[in-house]
């Protein structure tokens, strides 16, 4: 899988090359694109964060985990994982952390861990991507979307807990 | 979101209000600093794909690629619209391939082409299918586990496989068969 990102450079640029792109003048353009549009995701983002920090101080967010630690073990979901299934939606670099964390703690090859790396792997930080994606747009109605994401990577990590027991 | 914002913003500081009202300050600081951290992070994912996809726009090539998919792009989205199809074509092609970082700028590029046209069924489609992630190689989890001594860190591979298709296939299906105005 290494492979991948240098064989697509050098596939782009070696056929940008035969067409007779100006390749430097083309490839800073991009970054000049790159420069303007993360400048236009900042203020999203630090409202996004904002929030979310205060989620984590405020002790809701382990509230919470406790909480539905319960309904967690009745669905097979191991309470190891509840943390990981809240935090994904908010925070991927919170997530990493402590996807991380299961694996150091419990083994890389546990059933816990590998449930966590199944269920890290097959979700995104909804929140983070609705915030980048509808970034430029007047008009956003995206409380359904945004449910409806929400919902089906819960749905899947039920599904995961399952999929590893047997996998 | 500007509802989730409020209720999470408002419940969140009342609770530190009555547990740890110093902290408040600090947290959202805090948060305020991630953020930029996280943008300079973007910027170089951003500037490494946006780069070398200007020069792939340039050559031909994703043009190329978006004629490829079109049939599939056209009648997933329900959109003529030359670029947004080759974005939509791009984005779907990077997601694939395991490199998100490149998928995003071809979403929003696809999402402002799609406003054009009053499209907000295809632009809450491609949400739904990026935020549901569709990778087929989790790269990042495949090295985490090696970096932790696991035995055999890609047999979470075909489980991975599984669980990224049925979410992603679950949230299509209830968006597009839920009731119309979730698609308005």
């Amino acid at each position: 899988m290494a492979y991948i990102v240098p064989v697509i450079f050098l596939a782009v640029f070696i056929f940008a090359a035969v067409k007779k792109v100006k390749i430097y003048d083309e490839f800073s353009a991009g970054v000049k694109d790159a420069a303007k549009f993360t400048l236009s995701l900042i203020p999203c983002l630090a409202a996004i964060f904002m929030m979310c920090e205060l989620f984590e101080a405020s002790g809701l967010a382990d509230r919470l985990t406790e909480f539905l630690s319960p309904a967690f073990a009745f669905l097979g979901i191991p309470k190891e994982l509840a943390k990981l299934v809240l935090i994904k939606p908010f925070s991927g670099s919170g997530s990493l952390a402590y996807l991380n964390d299961i694996i150091q703690t419990y083994g890389a090859d546990s059933y816990v861990a590998r449930c966590a790396c199944v269920c890290y792997g097959s979700s995104e930080t909804v929140f983070y991507i609705s915030a980048v994606y509808f970034a430029g747009l007047k008009q956003k109605k995206l409380a359904a979307p945004i449910a409806i994401v929400i919902v089906s990577t819960f749905l899947t990590t039920v599904l995961a807990c399952l999929v590893c027991r047997v996998m | 979101m500007n509802a989730v914002f409020t209720v999470i913003f408002l419940v969140s500081v009342a609770a530190l209000a009555i547990s740890a009202p110093q902290n408040a300050l600090g947290a959202l600081l805090s948060g305020a600093e991630k953020s930029l951290k996280m943008a300079v992070t973007l910027f170089c994912i951003y500037a490494v794909w946006m780069g070398i996809s200007r020069v792939a726009e340039k050559s031909g090539l994703s043009g190329a690629a978006a004629r490829g998919l079109k049939p599939l792009t056209r009648r997933l989205f329900k959109t003529e619209n030359e670029a947004a199809n080759e974005n939509l074509a791009m984005n779907l092609s990077c997601n694939l391939l395991g490199i998100g970082g490149a998928a995003t700028p071809y979403a929003v590029k696809a999402i402002g082409e799609l406003e054009k046209e009053k499209n907000t069924f295809a632009q809450k489609l491609l949400f739904i299918i990026n935020a549901t992630s569709v990778q087929i190689v989790p790269t990042t989890v495949i090295a985490l586990r090696a970096a932790a001594g696991s035995a055999a860190a890609a047999d979470i591979f075909l489980p991975s496989l599984i669980c990224t298709a049925f979410s992603t296939a679950l949230a299509a299906a209830i968006f597009i068969f839920g009731p119309k105005k979730w698609r308005t």
